[in-house]
């Protein structure tokens, strides 16, 4: 199952990952906007210049405001373990990890939200709101997705459903809707368009960026490091799911190629959405989530139509 | 059982002791010190039954009317006297503290201790006794010391409206309760919860009459919706410790009623389990929303009550939707679930309420419009406070995850016997998962706009716009019950499997084998102290960060001189989700604007949320009133009219009678 070699591949894509997606974003977007773009590895050097800054607080920030972005990177990577982020075994797997996943990161959430409201700022608590707000619509299609594609495939791990491979009819409805499903919370959970955008300007129309406006130095490091995880392992996560060797014992170095691939794919796909997507409005965002929640809800209907065949 | 008469000896002396001693400090240390002895006692009784050992039986020999009276502590009622007990305790050692400033006024505080002594001396009854007459007395009598205990601000007539409005609850719900049982007496003649078992566990009607009246009995009692609408006031009202006591400890009587009643029925039908699932669905996402727009902190704590027994009751649901199926580890997961859920709920609920109340102590209102920046006033109150906040969120690696972690195991194990089952388990693991959310909102949203930023009213000898004011001096009596909570949360989280030591006997009543949750729990303690471990180094990295750094003014889009109010609102945090649930919330807007061109005065604006459901029951009960006005006034009023209807009315007594009587 687990080798060594395994581990220290998943090890690899946990540090490399997080840099070479946001990288990877960025240059396409360059690429789309005519531009020639910063090396891949420019959030590497980002954070780098980041730690070595001093950073400044707000006047009514306590320790909370300190401590709130490193609790979101423990919990992002204590959550993030149970991934298979390269499609082939994760670090560590046990029944019901993705309710772990979703309660570990949801902890990390607010951490975050509540060093926003530390500041005791106008915009921030107002990012916090939006994030809040958004996650009671992210988890029921995430657990209505895995709620699905454990009743298909009888598992109980992550890595189990994920590498569900859609034989009949009924699976690949479940499947289908299932991928868009967990698209919808990747984008969101890696604070990407068109719910979010990570390059906006303007306060009122932020969600993410608006909480970590007081934040600097090593403590926006840490966020914007959280973030990269976060959605790296989204992007991992889809991949395993596309994927159709994902979790094959028998060919491992194909699966692991196949998943690296894919996620490349992903990771250019999200970068030309977002530079030919426009955003949406702030209040259109909880019908665009909706939709996931009702693609969960279709996810869920096939099994039942799976039960009858 | 010697042990348990002694306790209830102790308790009752010293309630006796807190009436007769002339000073309020004696009252005090007098209830305490018999509670301390009451809950050794107790604990020794239960801890054995609850390691294993078989049940503990004693006879009561009393006279007429009820002649000999069996006690029994099997393991349900001793995992409930086992923390029952120890959290009134804790309640009277933080009243010393909290009713302190009252104290010092002249107030005397005899019948206060005395009835907290009570309370705990009710739980005995409650928990031990098996006769049904006994124990109605003692259902009572924690209904009527927990109404004496709310009204303890008397003066208020808010208070006194709260305090009716829980007692015709509570006696209403007794009726039911008194039905169910009449019933069971004219079947069974019988007067002892064992022999019911002989009409309980057979399936038809009988049995599901009495089980929708026992049903509507625990809703009133642990709150349910739609008659949850007593809680959120009596709470608001009462002082922190009662409110504590009750929304932790008092109303977990009804769930320990619905217990026993499913013990009975040893295999309930799928019906019953699918009926408990929707009223504790509806509960918990109801109760959860008014959680998240709730602008008082008591309320909204009392919201998140029906939230949480919501939560209980679907755990229970699954337990017995697997005894209905014989699928022995849903069962045991569903059950585990529920139970873990009520001793957590029982600990963060207990402190998140004396949290409120020092809250009240350092600012002098619970409303969170007007809190903010309690951080820097009072730093100990924040972070209890800000555990149990965690913990009632369902956040790893804290005890309120270790409930929701079995109950979504249970919802999420697809061996339901048909595929539309497996899916509606699934849409309520979904709900579960979108109520966790919605208490994360509400949680960071209490917590956030009450200890952090900076308060939203000027505050005295603070001049900046950013000064937090004076240090708040909470005292030991009421930070130590807290500390003590706080621990509670942090250990039962961070080794979930502690439970495990006294917990099995109690599922296993139900026929159910606990391997199941029992290696959920070691596989979630490795993962919950990893993430324990991980956060406390991040808390490490970002507390040794220290305070020397450099200072600025918060950013407010380049503005420079922001004020308090122009920090974001409690009614902004929860807007967008209040929009997205409309159609749940009855709102009330109060605006005074002034419409001109150049405003002479300040104008406000104010926004709160009243119950829909209990605005509805009034509209109907209007309606229904208006109804019956209106045809009064139709008939013509008329002497002879009147004593036509009462001759009829009366014929018919007399025949009814004199039928009943020939048979």
């Amino acid at each position: 199952m687990t080798t060594p070699l395994v581990v220290l591949a998943d090890l690899a894509a946990f540090a490399l990952g997080p840099i070479l997606a946001v990288g990877v974003i960025q240059r396409t977007r360059s690429v789309w906007a005519g531009r020639r773009g910063p090396p891949i590895l420019q959030p590497w050097f980002d954070l780098q210049r980041l730690v070595r800054k001093t950073a400044v607080y707000g006047h009514t920030a306590t320790a909370i405001f300190r401590v709130a972005p490193w609790v979101g990177l423990a919990a992002a990577i204590a959550g993030g373990v149970v991934v298979p982020i390269l499609g082939v075994a994760p670090l560590l797997s046990f029944p019901l990890d993705f309710v772990w996943l979703a309660y570990a990161w949801g902890l990390g959430r607010a951490a975050l939200m509540l060093g926003a409201l530390d500041t005791g700022s106008a915009f921030e608590g107002m990012g916090a709101a939006r994030e809040a707000t958004f996650a009671t619509l992210v988890e029921p299609a995430l657990f209505l997705v895995f709620g699905a594609l454990s009743l298909l495939t009888g598992q109980h791990a992550l890595a189990g459903l994920l590498a569900v491979q859609p034989t009949s009819g009924g699976d690949v409805f479940v499947w289908g809707a299932s991928v868009a499903a967990l698209t919808v919370v990747v984008l969101i959970e890696g604070a990407r368009l068109p719910a979010d955008d990570p390059a906006t300007h303007l306060e009122l129309t932020m969600v993410h960026e608006v909480m970590v406006l007081d934040h600097s130095g090593p403590e926006l490091a840490a966020i914007q490091a959280t973030a990269a995880l976060k959605l790296a392992l989204g992007i991992g996560m889809l991949a395993a799911l596309l994927n159709p060797w994902s979790g094959d014992q028998g060919a491992i170095g194909l699966a692991l190629g196949c998943n690296l691939a894919l996620s490349l794919g992903l990771a250019v796909a999200i970068g030309s959405m977002e530079s030919l997507a426009a955003r949406l409005a702030t209040r259109d965002v909880p019908r665009y989530l909706l939709g996931a929640v009702i693609a969960g809800g279709v996810a869920l209907l096939g099994t039942l139509w799976q039960g009858a065949a | 059982m010697i042990g348990l008469v002694a306790a209830a000896g102790l308790l009752a002396g010293g309630a006796v002791l807190a009436v007769i001693l002339p000073s309020n400090r004696a009252r005090g240390i007098a209830a305490i010190l018999t509670q301390a002895l009451a809950c050794a006692l107790v604990v020794g009784v239960v801890v054995p039954i609850l390691r294993g050992a078989p049940a503990v039986t004693g006879l009561w020999h009393l006279s007429q009317p009820v002649d000999d009276v069996p006690l029994r502590v099997d393991a349900v009622g001793a995992f409930f006297l086992a923390w029952s007990l120890p959290m009134t305790l804790l309640g009277t050692i933080y009243a010393v503290g909290y009713l302190q400033p009252w104290f010092e006024r002249g107030r005397n505080g005899a019948p206060h201790f005395a009835l907290l002594n009570i309370v705990a001396l009710s739980f005995l009854i409650i928990y031990a006794v098996q006769n049904v007459l006994i124990f109605l007395l003692g259902w009572e009598l924690s209904a009527v010391a927990a109404w004496l205990l709310v009204i303890w601000e008397y003066r208020d007539q808010k208070t006194r409206f709260a305090g009716f409005n829980y007692l015709v609850s509570t006696h209403v719900g007794l009726l039911v309760l008194v039905a169910a049982l009449m019933y069971l007496h004219g079947q069974t003649d019988s007067m002892d919860f064992a022999d019911f078992a002989a009409v309980l566990g057979v399936p038809g009607g009988g049995r599901s009459l009495v089980f929708g009246l026992v049903g509507v009995a625990v809703a009133l009692k642990s709150a349910f919706v739609p008659v949850h609408s007593w809680l959120p006031r009596a709470h608001a009202a009462a002082p922190a410790h009662v409110s504590a006591l009750m929304s932790g400890v008092i109303h977990k009587a009804g769930l320990f009623v619905l217990l026993r009643f499913v013990l009975l029925m040893r295999v309930p039908d799928e019906w019953m389990g699918w009926a408990v699932l929707a009223m504790g669905a509806g509960s918990a996402v109801y109760g959860v929303i008014y959680a998240c727009v709730e602008r008082d902190l008591k309320r909204l704590l009392g919201y998140s009550s029906t939230e949480n027994v919501g939560v209980v009751a679907i755990g229970f649901g699954v337990g017995m939707l697997g005894l209905a199926w014989g699928d022995s580890t849903l069962a045991a997961l569903g059950f585990f679930a529920g139970l873990v859920h009520i001793l957590g709920h029982a600990c963060f609920k207990c402190l998140l309420f004396y949290g409120a109340g020092a809250v009240h102590r350092a600012a002098h209102t619970v409303d969170i419009e007007r809190l903010g920046g309690l951080a820097r006033r009072t730093p100990a109150t924040a972070v209890l406070f800000g555990i149990g906040a965690l913990a009632i969120s369902g956040l790893p690696p804290l005890n309120g995850f270790v409930g929701e972690f079995l109950l979504l195991a249970g919802l999420l194990d697809g061996s339901a016997p048909t595929a539309a089952s497996n899916a509606a388990l699934v849409c309520v693991a979904a709900l579960l998962a979108t109520v966790g959310a919605l208490s994360v909102l509400s949680m960071v949203r209490a917590f956030g706009l009450t200890f952090l930023g900076t308060s939203r009213e000027p505050q005295p000898g603070a001049e900046g716009p950013t000064v937090p004011g004076a240090a708040a001096v909470i005292p030991m009596a009421m930070l130590v019950p807290m500390g003590v909570l706080a621990l509670a949360c942090v250990l039962l989280g961070v080794f979930p499997t502690v439970v495990l030591a006294f917990m099995p006997p109690v599922v296993g009543l139900y026929g159910a084998g606990t391997s199941g949750p029992a290696h959920l729990l070691a596989v979630l303690q490795s993962a919950s102290a990893g993430l324990a471990g991980a956060v406390v180094v991040a808390t490490g990295i970002g507390g040794a960060r220290g305070e020397g750094a450099r200072r600025a003014v918060t950013w407010a889009c380049g503005y420079r001189l922001p004020t308090r109010r122009m920090q974001y609102s409690a009614s902004s945090f929860s807007a967008t989700v209040a929009a997205l649930f409309a159609t749940f919330l009855g709102t009330q807007t109060r605006v005074r604007l002034s419409r001109r061109a150049m405003p002479q005065r300040a104008g406000s604006f104010d926004l709160s949320y009243v119950d829909a459901v209990e605005r509805r029951i009034f509209e109907v009960l209007g309606r229904g009133e208006a109804f019956f006005v209106r045809s009064a006034v139709a008939v013509p009023e008329e002497p002879r009219f009147a004593f036509a209807a009462g001759l009829a009315v009366l014929l018919c007594m007399a025949g009814w009678l004199l039928s009943e009587s020939t048979l």
